[in-house]
């Protein structure tokens, strides 16, 4: 099969070299023309912060020439940096089984992330745009596409949280179900911290209260986040109204003990309070979480959740790989398939061509009316005749031995191999 | 008896079976096909359910309140549609394992006991008496379900407090849904109940003439009822929630299942036909 790719990924390089080789879409649309002029027919350009890879069919006898990826090293100015050792060159069912892989998240650095479907998806948008791409390589990115979709709706390989930030804000979502009505307070300003208060912000938090010990800092962020600040020294006060805390303090002791926390809990009536500690050491006395509906969870706990999460992905990787299976199989026959269109077009012309012998030689004996009538009948014959046999060779069930048998025969048939020699 | 009574006898525990594995298949297994057929599945056994006592009430010309296994039958069914109301309303379906599992086993007594009342005494032939055995049947059904959500909530809570995230904390809804749904169920358990008083108040007069509100199982009811007032009460005026409401509940279902049985059984009284 006539497609291959071209590839440098987080496997392969370090980040200096992947960044030397990162395309942005202004920098696709004028690469994939520029490329399209020599050697390469269909061209897909897929460029994100983990791989850059080309997908691309050859044009018949252009095989010699420069290398692609100097071209593309060339396009960037990377040269000196980026070495032929970076790439990877993958030829035909594996190029296709490897974009496979990729979209369906079972290649990602972080096992599961699905954020590559969209650049694959924004890449062939582009590479259509251009006309950059042919009825094989449609195929292929549409398949690819699908199974994308199927990865995330038949499998759970993009479930669960897989970073310190998103497993914090996953926790809390299993205490409260509607958190615009909730307030969070966020102490601190470590970068965890911040992405945690982001993820609720995103979840649509309904207040978020920021206290930091330099009030220029809360104020900064609270701009950011839409935020209000509080004074740090009121930040047991602020317990008995807010209903999750986050953390984040560089502090030699801890900042809320075990009596702030009963004295606000009183204040509170059982409503659950949920404290993430991400401070090192822990900013929040431990023995807290004795106390009736306060969830007081450290790096421990989140660490422990991605952990199991990245188990129950890697778990499912067995259940894509078949998914990739069945599809590579299905891509597969229908490529095989297209072998059956020349023979199918001479015999189309074969028939023909006895069709208007027949007709010419007996078409004296007819009004023109009636000759009009034959030349449609005798056309519509040869359709149906020729209808079975077309839909049989093209509808991909055969192997590609199978369907090499049968074009063959066919070919025996009707003396197609005969009469081109002859 | 007629055949399609037998053969819904035959029929309702394979069905409720067959419902519950489809739950604990999507629960355990998250498997989608599963979790697509069981709504539908639960709805086909409810329908089964209502016309097996349709068509028992029309054959033997009494409502299914004769005998014990005709009001576990009818347990298992007003449970099971407690259930169904709830989870159309919420959208949630993890929680069906946990709920239809109890009116299976009902269904299952029910249906290897149940035996056809030779004579039915008057006593039970009274609508108003329907009235009140479908009232507390109801009541009963509800609270019944609040405690299993309380339950439910009470295994999350110490997940999530003691960091064992197992499958319990990976497929149950939130802890504050959890509490909406029993909090929800208790609600209508409570007014069940009290209509299911009110109405045995009115009644009971008219049966015997000795009338005695010192009843074992009356008082047992009280209580009940009692404990489920105080709950609703502690809630709305000294905003009780959480866990303390959820032990509650549990400890009201527990209070329930002493009364239906141990009182029922073993101490006698006017409250007691079968």
């Amino acid at each position: 099969m006539n497609f291959f790719c071209l590839g440098i990924n987080h496997r392969t390089a370090p980040l200096e070299t992947r960044e030397k080789l990162w395309f942005s879409e202004k920098e696709i649309q004028s690469v994939v023309p520029s490329l399209r002029q020599k050697q390469i027919n269909d061209c897909v350009l897929v460029s994100t912060c983990n791989r850059t890879e080309l997908y691309y069919t050859t044009r018949e006898g252009s095989a010699n020439g420069e290398p692609l990826w100097k071209r593309l090293a060339e396009h960037k100015q990377a040269v000196g940096a980026v070495r032929e050792e970076h790439l990877y060159s993958i030829p035909s069912l594996n190029a296709v089984k490897h974009l496979f892989n990729v979209a369906s998240g079972i290649d990602s650095m972080v096992l599961g992330d699905i954020q590559i479907v969209s650049q694959i998806r924004d890449a062939y948008a582009i590479a259509r745009s251009l006309s950059a791409t042919g009825a094989v390589t449609n195929r292929i990115f549409d398949t690819a596409l699908r199974v994308a979709k199927r990865a995330r709706t038949e499998t759970e390989i993009s479930e669960g949280a897989v970073s310190l930030s998103y497993a914090a804000a996953e926790l809390s979502s299993k205490i409260f179900s509607d958190l615009s009505k909730r307030t969070a307070l966020l102490i601190g300003s470590g970068e965890t911290g911040k992405l945690t208060a982001k993820h609720l912000v995103g979840k649509n938090i309904g207040t978020l209260l920021l206290a930091n010990r330099t009030r220029q800092h809360a104020e900064d962020l609270a701009a950011l986040l839409r935020g209000r600040v509080v004074d740090f020294d009121r930040i047991a006060a602020e317990l008995e109204a807010v209903d999750i805390v986050i953390s984040s303090v560089d502090a030699p002791s801890y900042i809320l003990s075990e009596q702030d926390l009963r004295r606000a809990m009183k204040l509170r009536g059982a409503r659950p309070l949920f404290i993430i500690d991400i401070g090192v050491p822990r900013n929040i006395d431990p023995a807290a979480n004795s106390i009736e509906s306060v969830f007081l969870h450290n790096l421990d706990t989140l660490n422990f959740v991605i952990g199991k999460n990245l188990r129950r992905r890697a778990s499912e990787v067995p259940k894509i790989r078949r998914i990739i299976l069945g599809e590579l199989i299905q891509f597969n026959r229908w490529h095989a398939s297209l072998e059956a269109n020349p023979t199918i077009e001479e015999l189309r012309g074969r028939l023909e061509e006895i069709r208007r012998q027949e007709v010419e030689h007996h078409l004296r004996r007819f009004s023109p009316d009636e000759r009009r009538e034959i030349d449609v009948l005798t056309k519509r014959i040869v359709n149906k005749i020729l209808h079975t046999p077309t839909i049989n060779l093209k509808n991909g069930s055969d192997t590609h031995q199978t369907l090499r048998d049968k074009i063959s025969l066919l070919r025996h048939l009707f003396g197609l191999d005969r009469r081109n020699s002859g | 008896m007629k055949l399609p009574i037998i053969l819904c006898e035959i029929a309702l525990p394979l069905l409720y079976f067959a419902t519950i594995w489809v739950y604990a298949r999507a629960f355990f297994s998250n498997i989608r096909p599963a979790e697509r057929l069981s709504t539908p599945l639960l709805f086909a056994t409810l329908l089964t359910h209502g016309f097996y006592i349709v068509m028992r009430t029309a054959e033997l010309r009494h409502p299914p309140i004769t005998s014990v296994f005709e009001i576990f039958s009818l347990m298992a069914f007003t449970v099971t549609l407690v259930y169904a109301c709830i989870e159309w309303r919420l959208k949630i379906k993890s929680t069906g394992y946990f709920i239809l599992i109890l009116p299976f086993f009902f269904q299952l007594v029910s249906s290897i006991f149940i035996r056809e009342v030779s004579e039915v005494p008057p006593i039970l032939q009274s609508n108003l008496l329907g009235f009140h055995v479908s009232s507390a049947l109801l009541g009963y059904a509800a609270i019944t379900i609040s405690a299993v959500y309380g339950f439910l909530y009470l295994m999350l809570y110490h997940e999530i407090k003691f960091s064992r995230f197992g499958v319990v904390y990976k497929r149950l809804p939130n802890l504050e849904m959890l509490e909406r749904m029993s909090f929800t169920a208790t609600l209508f358990g409570f007014i069940f109940l009290t209509i299911a008083i009110i109405a045995g108040i009115v009644w009971l007069p008219r049966i015997t003439q000795e009338v005695s509100y010192t009843d074992p199982k009356l008082f047992g009811t009280f209580v009940i009822w009692l404990i489920y007032g105080a709950g609703l009460a502690a809630k709305r005026l000294r905003h009780w929630q959480g866990r303390r409401m959820m032990v509650l509940s549990v400890f009201g279902f527990a209070t329930a299942m002493f009364s239906m049985t141990v009182i029922n059984i073993f101490l006698s009284g006017f409250h007691k036909f079968y």
